[in-house]
């Protein structure tokens, strides 16, 4: 279906255009008249099918964390585009300002994500060879929601960082 | 026998010598498949298919894991840093949850 | 001009489009750097791997065409161009294939993984070239312009839509599907595919761009290979070359 913002077509309007227009205008009338009962059984059915791994972002973090307090951090730069083009490869880039030596270091970075069946995206083990705090990948965001940063150091604290990234379903072909 | 994956492995930047870091960016091709979608031919869910291990090692000894989830976009990316201590090789080991297992490695030819 | 009466439900999407999803320079930034670590780089090494096993490499291909291995980069990008001993303006896939048959080789669907990573392989030793197509070079790449410029213009299907209806210079810059219609000339599209389609997960050639493109309008699908398509790469491919955009594939779109 097209939804134009401005109805700047030049040209003439042809009879079909016309007509499409008009189907349009009614065929939208119509669709709200289908019963929603319908369409809402179709969704319910969707949101019921569990992934195999599926985990709440909560109990993401109870997992990893072993329940020990996590604070927000600006030592953890999180690089996620605001708009995300598509839904399906999102990039995600972690930098930790954080020494990586033998006495201190960044010991993990984990990627997650608050509104996936499964919030875990992925667990970095590092070591002080890596010599950066830093990790980059593609993620796949069902919707728009939050990236969370959490880090885990080598003193055995933890550190986060969170953005919110918007995901557009449109686009053609 | 095991259809061999296709992989890249790529050290970036092209010159470097021994003490810098640099970094290292692992691309695969794999569905990373959910468990969740239908494949668009038969109508039927196709079976979660996704990467879970990775290990990066320098001369065979491992200086990252990861664990990775379905999250992770189809044909993923993955990328580290890495300090340079000499010539060598790098090498990263990967798994995924229906029991594949993959090698892809890059020379490390730090000058001076 | 006609105020369209847009039914409630298209009223909400128009509202919050526009503005909205245009890109910031952070974000464009974000995509710009994908494109060094492009999946779709593997299927371009598999395409020249897939060349020289079954054809012999750039060596056989330069041989095909009457070229040397040197002056390749700059031929490939005159592409889409007539090729005498084909008879037809033919794009690079259609050569491969034109290859496989002279060599007794089983011929490779155009619509296939196949043709489609050793179409972006050939496509990229031409990377950083500017294109080279000259529609005044003989007869016809003459025809094949203007057909495919014809192609472009002319609405079709139940919508009475060309390729025009969104692509106009008139209409750049509107959102269309929550996304801004870009120029395609400015945006070098005929230089960037194929191209890895983030949605689709895939490498995507341009032909195939525009079979999805015609799907969406409800324009009957033009197979690939077909005059008609290839006059369109012909067009949409000059568009590029007078904005002066190089060749750059493997591409990396939405």
């Amino acid at each position: 279906m097209l939804c134009l913002k401005k109805n700047n077509l030049k040209g003439d309007f042809t009879m079909e255009r016309r007509k499409f227009i008009q189907g349009l205008f009614t065929a939208s009338t119509l669709a709200v008249v289908v019963t929603p009962s319908a369409l809402m059984a179709k969704d319910e059915k969707k949101a019921k099918l569990k992934g195999p791994n599926d985990m709440s972002f909560e109990d993401a973090v109870k997992v990893i964390t072993d329940g020990k307090e996590v604070k927000d951090s600006d030592k953890i730069k999180l690089t996620v585009p605001e708009i995300a083009e598509n839904g399906a490869v999102v990039p995600v880039k972690v930098e930790v300002d954080h020494p990586m030596t033998d006495k201190e270091s960044v010991t993990a970075i984990h990627v997650l994500n608050t509104a996936n069946g499964n919030a875990r995206c992925a667990d970095i083990m590092l070591t002080p060879a890596n010599d950066k705090g830093y990790f980059a990948t593609r993620i796949k965001l069902s919707k728009t929601q939050e990236v969370v940063a959490l880090v885990a150091l080598s003193d055995g604290t933890f550190i986060k960082a969170g953005k919110s990234v918007k995901v557009t379903i449109g686009g053609c072909g | 026998m095991a259809e061999k994956r296709k992989a890249m492995v790529k050290i970036k930047p092209k010159k470097y010598k021994v003490g810098d870091t640099v970094k290292v960016d692992f691309i695969v091709i794999h569905p990373m498949d959910t468990g969740m979608k239908k494949d668009k031919k038969t109508g039927k869910i196709k079976p979660a298919h996704y990467i879970d291990n990775i290990t990066f090692s320098f001369d065979g000894k491992p200086f990252t894991t990861m664990k990775v989830w379905e999250s992770v976009s189809t044909n993923p990316y993955f990328s580290v840093n890495y300090k340079v201590t000499g010539k060598g090789k790098i090498t990263v080991d990967y798994s995924d949850n229906q029991g594949e297992k993959n090698s892809k490695s890059k020379k490390l030819k730090p000058k001076g | 001009m006609r105020k369209l009466l847009l039914p409630l439900a298209f009223m909400v999407t128009v509202a919050t489009a526009g503005e909205q999803f245009a890109m910031s320079d952070a974000d464009r930034a974000m995509y710009k750097e994908m494109l060094e670590n492009n999946p779709a780089e593997i299927y371009v090494e598999e395409g020249g791997e897939l060349l020289e096993e079954n054809l012999g490499g750039d060596e056989a291909l330069a041989k095909f065409l009457g070229v040397s291995e040197k002056e390749l980069p700059k031929y490939i990008a005159g592409f889409p161009r007539y090729i005498k001993k084909l008879g037809n303006v033919v794009g690079v896939d259609q050569v491969l294939q034109a290859m496989e048959v002279e060599q007794g080789k089983k011929k490779t669907k155009l619509k296939s993984g196949k043709m489609f990573s050793m179409l972006a392989y050939v496509k990229s030793l031409a990377n950083d070239e500017q294109f080279t197509i000259d529609i005044k070079a003989d007869e016809h790449i003459k025809a094949s312009y203007a057909l495919g410029k014809k192609t472009f213009e002319t609405p079709r299907g139940g919508r009475g839509l060309s390729c025009l209806s969104c692509h106009s210079a008139d209409i750049v810059g509107q959102v269309l599907r929550t996304q801004p219609l870009p120029d395609l000339g400015k945006v070098g599209a005929g230089a960037t595919w194929p191209a890895y389609r983030m949605t689709k997960s895939s490498l995507r050639t341009l032909q195939r761009r525009f079979q999805g493109c015609m799907k969406n309008a409800l324009l009957k699908v033009i197979p690939i290979g077909s005059k008609e398509m290839v006059g369109l790469e012909v067009y949409v491919s000059t568009l590029a070359q007078k904005e002066k955009q190089p060749i750059a594939i493997p591409g990396l779109k939405r």
